[in-house]
């Protein structure tokens, strides 16, 4: 029985590093915002406002639970919590580093990709339940929008995949650095399963997974909501969209899964773009730098460097970048991600066929 | 009864009864996500048959494709139309209902025979496979799926896809403005 234990551990632990990351990136994304439009942000809770998201979890903790008089109830109270639970599913394929990883399925980034589907079908609960227009039409966008998006992405993540040969995650991450069973090469000729390092990941193995990496990390954007591809909730046409009727702590959970999948989609392309728990330092020569720096805690260290700059980037966008309008949102995603994504899968068929 | 029979009985359990709520509901949104458990449960019970691939392919088609689009078509029908269908209040006995009992009841006594006349624990052609050691280990699935699909299967799998085609083109076609000449 000390199996199931172990599981249920590694589930609190989980959760519990989900929501550590979220206190992060809320007070992260309102400092970077302040930052980048020239203001300071918080600043009156504790030094330099870090005690900020701890009041606001007060604040929402102790918000009365209100439920709209024509609303759903049942649909309602459940939205938030499917809507979380789909994307906290998603961690549990996710590799931490050589050896660990929750669940090792030899399907594990097909998986990913079918659990986060279930957001989708959270926010149109809560667009529903809610019986609000505002809220509806943002639900509507967000599904139409996802749905979309899901396809480059899929595309993009195929191409890996196509050179890659396996959906396990932990091979796909092992692939990339100097534990790989087989060679790796550098732009296709120099082999450098033995340098390791930056040369040895999945954008450097084959240059035109850069392409592909480039579509995914729009798409995601896209699938967990974030501005640019924020209509779903754009304040100044749907007040806040599916979330607009939720308070205090369902509002909380909306929040925590904007923010986990944020880490989620960010995470996934580290795996499959940009090697996983490897370490960016190569061998060189007597300096065996990648074989010092590669291990469990070095691992754990790397992928989340990794994951936290491709969020730090993911809040750079927002902050800088207008809303795209639906049209747009559209045209860029069937007349431009969609055949860029099919041409990088046939590029990786190639790749596979005659030059690895 | 071990952990692997519980888990059984329980997916069980869940799918024929969120199954039983969405044929029985009057609220036809409520049924729709309840349809959501039922797929899920289904999803379930393909992991405990080993068939981990399935499960996974129900969620993404059924959960993240078309239970989204039925939801899709029902947010964009109109109220007045909704509410005559979900004002549609017929007893449980009736006449209208006898087809669909019928074909239920018929379905259940084909379900039935076969249940009892198949021989679940010796199958002769799972037999002949373990005789001829013709047995894929369960790690390999994938790999196998995408071999038969690209060499036994391929014909079937390339009419499915145009099968699909053919939709593409007649929803691209039905939802053309009539006299804008592309």
């Amino acid at each position: 029985m000390n199996f199931y234990i172990t599981y249920f551990i590694v589930a609190a632990g989980l959760f519990a590093f989900v929501g550590l990351f979220t206190m992060f990136g809320v007070y992260a994304e309102r400092k970077v915002s302040a930052f980048i439009q020239h203001r300071l942000g918080p600043t009156e809770t504790g030094k330099y406002g870090t005690l900020q998201v701890l009041a606001d979890m007060l604040k929402m903790v102790q918000k009365e639970l209100i439920i709209p008089a024509g609303a759903d109830k049942i649909l309602f109270l459940a939205a938030p919590i499917i809507i979380f639970i789909g994307v906290y599913l998603g961690f549990a394929a996710l590799p931490w580093a050589p050896g660990l990883i929750p669940a090792n399925i030899n399907i594990g980034l097909y998986y990913i990709f079918a659990i986060v589907s279930i957001e989708t079908l959270g926010i149109l609960m809560a667009g529903w339940g809610s019986n609000n227009k505002y809220s509806i039409l943002g639900a509507m966008r967000s599904a139409a929008q996802i749905i979309s998006y899901e396809i480059p992405a899929g595309f993009a993540l195929i191409s890996v995949v196509m050179i890659a040969q396996t959906l396990n995650l932990q091979d796909i991450a092992m692939q990339q650095g100097i534990l790989s069973p087989d060679k790796a090469k550098f732009f296709g000729f120099l082999d450098v399963s033995q340098i390791g390092g930056f040369l040895s990941w999945n954008v450097f193995q084959a240059p035109h997974l850069l392409v592909a990496f480039v579509i995914y990390f729009i798409a995601s954007l896209a699938e967990s909501n974030r501005a640019p591809f924020d209509i779903p909730e754009a304040e100044s046409e749907l007040v806040a969209g599916f979330h607009t009727e939720f308070t205090g702590l369902q509002f909380a959970l909306v929040f925590l899964a904007e923010y986990s999948m944020m880490f989620l989609v960010s995470m996934v392309g580290v795996i499959l773009f940009l090697g996983a728990w490897n370490t960016p330092l190569p061998n060189m020569g007597s300096v065996t730098l990648a074989t010092w720096t590669t291990g469990t805690v070095w691992g754990i260290i790397w992928i989340l460097i990794k994951t936290l700059l491709l969020v730090g980037v993911q809040m750079w966008i927002r902050w800088t970048l207008p809303r795209l309008r639906v049209d747009q949102l559209m045209n860029l995603c069937w007349k431009i991600l969609t055949p860029l994504a099919f041409l990088c899968m046939l590029i990786s068929g190639i790749w596979r066929l005659w030059v690895m | 009864m071990n952990l692997v029979q519980i888990m059984f009985y329980l997916m069980a359990f869940i799918t024929l009864g969120s199954a039983l709520v969405v044929a029985m509901g009057k609220n036809l949104v409520r049924s729709i996500f309840m349809f959501f458990v039922t797929l899920f449960g289904l999803a379930g019970l393909y992991v405990l048959a080993l068939a981990d691939f399935v499960a996974v392919t129900q969620i993404v088609i059924y959960v993240g494709g078309i239970l989204v689009l039925i939801l899709f078509a029902f947010m964009l029908s109109g109220k007045e139309s909704l509410a005559i269908a979900q004002q549609h209040t017929t007893p449980y006995i009736s006449l209208k209902n006898l087809p669909a009992f019928l074909l239920a009841a018929l379905f259940l006594v084909v379900m039935l025979n076969v249940v009892f006349n198949a021989d679940v624990n010796n199958l002769p052609w799972v037999k002949a496979a373990i005789a001829t050691k013709n047995v894929v280990p369960v790690n390999g699935t994938i790999n196998n799926i995408g071999v038969s699909l690209m060499t036994r299967y391929l014909l079937p799998f390339e009419v499915i896809s145009i099968l699909l085609m053919i939709a593409l083109v007649g929803a691209a076609h039905l939802s053309r403005k009539e006299g804008a000449k592309a």
